[in-house]
């Protein structure tokens, strides 16, 4: 079998909730090998988030859990009791990067903290992700990514221009503040190939997400202009938009780049006298006139199965998709061909699903390789196979109390 | 980081980020566009509304960090050239229609067979393969295929996008993701290989693993403006201040329960609720709830006490206490106030660029992460539209002034 791109890279990971997690799981499919610090009694938020299995909550039933932890070795460390230090201390020497998403006054409150950390292993990279990042007046200010989205900017440029803001689903920055984690661990590791040294790393999640919002920043500074909720207009195409189709909470998206795509529309409508009306013959006056060209469609498009809609309109090469929901998304065959889900065998339930890896790589491809950890199942392997602690030391440890 | 490595950059409107990353890393990328532009440069917002080539918004936030060449590569010389490009290359980052390169004899594998260590990137819509890989496809058709954009919005309007593109931006940053870990592999292999990015899939994650709700046989998420709705609850997350909205998490449960605890009895102490209400059950209270045990009116009125506190505060009143007490409350920010926030400004986060053409600096949104010993540096504004042909055709692959020139009488470059 092929070589894992970081099949050496090794990782004591402290980060919990969604942010963290999911960006370590991107090193995790790529062959890292990553221990996963759980508290024994402060449960990780994100084993107590919907979606549950068969809606049962239980410590293992959240699919958030379950797919942002794929892949990794957990165990449960009270970091409170002071015989937890060898235990971490240990897998800090063992550890080529270490993770972290608390707020940033805990891991110094703990002792350990960067400066901590790097005596014992001087070339080690860490790397702190929180909401707002280690320094400046909002430092402290901890919760979760929907604050973090609404801070940044997302909610204000999600909306109904009659209404108030809507704001993206959930945790925005959550989605996107993970990849830069990924990203900046990789790059660490290549500095430290060329020159030896580890480094800290301090990540703003705000801060990486702004990275989606640049023409709307650049606007602001070039014109002084700013952009708020536009729905689904768009500056440039029309028809752009959402409409209703056949049945519950049912939607097609459709866009026309062009005069070609609009003619084509209207073929495919069978009302092609539309695309010379008064109102509609240029993309100009399609914008001016978006809202009785959005009623047209959507009275075509209403008794629509979204599904055989989207494939009149793209055998005409036209941009439309039905809105998928989870259930949809399951049952699309580019989703199904594309091998999205992957089946675990997992501990408690026998098997469980998650999303495979996104980057699909030619020759050494990612693996999401097992299961996400129930709370301290690897506390025996890390101690024994990855520490190499003999039993007795174990059954201190155990007696310790700093397993939990 | 990336210093000893060079990008080369096709992507048109829906690649631009992936590479950026890279350069923002230190890798030196070549942006290729074709001769007159990328079709990126005509996309707005422009500054001070003038559509212009070199003043497109758009294209100044997904290209610092690189230089430009125009090249025509569907010309057999043309191709000739970025084959001579691609030998020296270590990345090759493109997102044209799958099958398009390789029509032109120019696919990654075409490319690797002359240099084994390259790594490609494509960044597509739905992939390389499948059966909607052909599609048609716009920012809004990626994100209703993907899963986010159903989740979004107002319960009684159709679902919505945010106003700025977001969908190929995901599938940037994960080509950037698989880019790096292919490269890992090339340290120890020596070798390239293909990365393959379908927008589809990366958008998924922007679901909150919702989109495994139908293989977990859990209830789906349903939009709600400023919440969500899962099963018979709902959780609403914007609450109106005195000046403008907030985001509260008001949540229940083991964890999140802790919080909107704390939270009440803050209300209690306050004034704002009676002893009870203030010391009700709130991490049993969304269970309470779900089986009938409260009825919905309760939890209709707690929300009432909550939005009468939050709408006799300022957003700024309200941010304090989220840092004084620890509660889940943040504010809806403008632009204006992001551009403004004393927060970016004291970690020193937006960088002003230069455009000396234009007579004037630009503000940017600043290294997506702080380094320690290799901080991100911001070293070239956007390039112009082949600002480097001489210094990269003639100074680095040693054309000559006579080559150059007849390429460009050809209309290649």
């Amino acid at each position: 079998m092929a070589r894992r791109p970081l099949e050496d890279v090794k990782i004591l990971d402290f980060m919990w909730v969604m942010a963290g997690p999911a960006g370590s799981r991107m090193l995790a499919d790529y062959g890292a090998v990553i221990v996963r610090v759980e508290s024994p009694t402060r449960i990780d938020t994100a084993r107590t988030l919907a979606p549950y299995r068969h809606n049962q909550i239980g410590p293992d039933a959240s699919a958030l859990f379950a797919n942002c932890n794929a892949g990794k070795f957990g165990i449960t460390v009270d970091i409170g009791n002071p015989r937890s230090r060898e235990v971490i201390f240990d897998l800090i020497k063992w550890a080529d990067v270490v993770t972290e998403s608390f707020s940033p006054k805990a891991m110094r409150a703990w002792g350990l903290d960067y400066p901590v950390i790097r005596k014992i292993k001087p070339d080690i990279i860490m790397l702190s992700t929180c909401l707002m990042g280690q320094t400046g007046p909002l430092a402290t200010f901890a919760g979760f990514g929907n604050l973090a989205a609404a801070i940044a900017g997302f909610n204000n440029l999600t909306g109904w221009a009659d209404r108030a803001p809507a704001g993206p689903f959930g945790a925005y920055t959550d989605y996107v503040s993970p990849r830069f984690t990924a990203i900046a661990i990789m790059a660490a590791l290549e500095y430290r190939r060329h020159t030896g040294k580890g480094q800290y790393i301090d990540q703003s999640q705000a801060e990486a997400s702004l990275h989606f919002l640049t023409p709307a920043l650049l606007d602001f500074s070039a014109n002084g202009r700013v952009q708020t909720g536009a729905g689904n207009s768009d500056p440039y195409f029309a028809p752009h938009g959402v409409y209703p189709a056949k049945g519950d909470d049912q939607w097609l998206a459709i866009v026309c780049r062009s005069e070609d795509d609009f003619r084509a529309l209207c073929e495919v409508m069978k009302r092609p006298a539309l695309a010379s009306d008064a109102r509609f013959k240029t993309m100009a006056h399609r914008r001016k006139n978006a809202s009785a060209l959005d009623e047209i469609i959507g009275n075509w498009t209403r008794g629509l199965e979204p599904r055989e809609a989207e494939r009149m309109l793209q055998a005409r090469l036209i941009p439309a998709h039905a809105v998928q929901n989870s259930v949809e998304f399951y049952d699309d065959p580019q989703i199904r061909h594309r091998g999205h889900f992957v089946e675990l065998p997992h501990p408690t339930y026998g098997d469980t699903i998650v999303e495979g890896p996104r980057a699909k790589l030619s020759r050494t491809p990612a693996q999401a390789r097992r299961a996400a950890p129930t709370l301290g199942q690897d506390n025996q392997y890390v101690l024994e196979k990855i520490l190499g602690y003999d039993e007795e030391r174990i059954g201190e440890m155990v007696a310790s109390g700093v397993l939990g | 980081m990336l210093s000893p490595y060079r990008v080369l950059d096709l992507t048109n409107e829906r690649g631009l980020l992936c590479a950026q990353i890279l350069g923002d890393l230190g890798a030196d990328v070549i942006k290729i566009e074709p001769p007159g532009g990328s079709p990126a440069r005509k996309i707005g917002p422009f500054f001070e509304d003038q559509p212009d080539p070199n003043r497109s918004l758009f294209w100044w936030s997904y290209n610092r960090n690189k230089r430009s060449i125009t090249l025509d590569y569907a010309r057999t010389d043309g191709r000739e050239v970025l084959f001579r490009l691609a030998k020296d290359a270590h990345f090759i980052i493109e997102s044209d229609s799958p099958g398009y390169l390789a029509s032109l004899g120019l696919g990654y594998a075409d490319l690797a067979a002359k240099n084994p260590a390259l790594i490609g990137v494509s960044i597509t819509p739905f992939g390389q393969d499948g059966p909607k890989a052909n599609y048609a496809d716009a920012d809004l058709v990626i994100l209703a295929a993907g899963g986010p954009l159903v989740l979004t919005g107002d319960d009684d309007r159709p679902p919505l996008r945010i106003s700025v593109p977001q969908g190929y931006l995901h599938a940037c940053a994960d080509g950037a993701v698989g880019a790096l870990a292919a490269h890992h592999e090339r340290c120890l292999s020596g070798l390239g290989q293909h990365v393959d990015i379908s927008a589809q899939q990366s958008l998924a994650l922007a679901t909150q693993s919702g989109i495994l709700a139908a293989p977990f046989g859990a209830d789906q998420f349903r939009r709600l403006a400023g919440g969500v709705k899962s099963g018979a609850m709902f959780s609403q997350s914007r609450w109106p201040a005195k000046d403008g909205w907030i985001s509260c998490t008001f949540l229940f449960g083991s964890a999140l329960g802790v919080f909107t605890t704390k939270l009440m009895r803050y209300l209690g102490e306050q004034g704002w609720c009676d002893e009870e209400t203030a010391h009700k059950d709130f991490i049993g209270f969304g269970q309470a709830l779900a089986t009938g045990v409260e009825p919905m009116s309760e939890y209709a009125r707690v929300r009432g006490i909550l939005e009468s506190f939050t709408a006799a505060h300022t957003k700024d009143e309200l941010m304090r206490l989220a840092l004084e007490k620890g509660f889940l409350f943040a504010p809806v920010t403008t632009i204006e106030e992001v551009a403004e926030s004393p927060q970016l400004r004291a970690r020193d986060y937006f960088q002003d660029l230069e455009h000396p053409e234009l007579g004037r600096s630009f503000r940017y949104p600043g290294p997506f992460v702080k380094f320690s010993e290799s901080p991100i540096r911001y070293r070239r504004r956007p390039p112009l539209i082949g600002e480097h042909n001489r210094e990269i055709y003639c100074g680095e692959m040693g054309m000559s002034d006579r080559e150059l020139s007849q390429l460009q009488a050809g209309g290649v470059i």
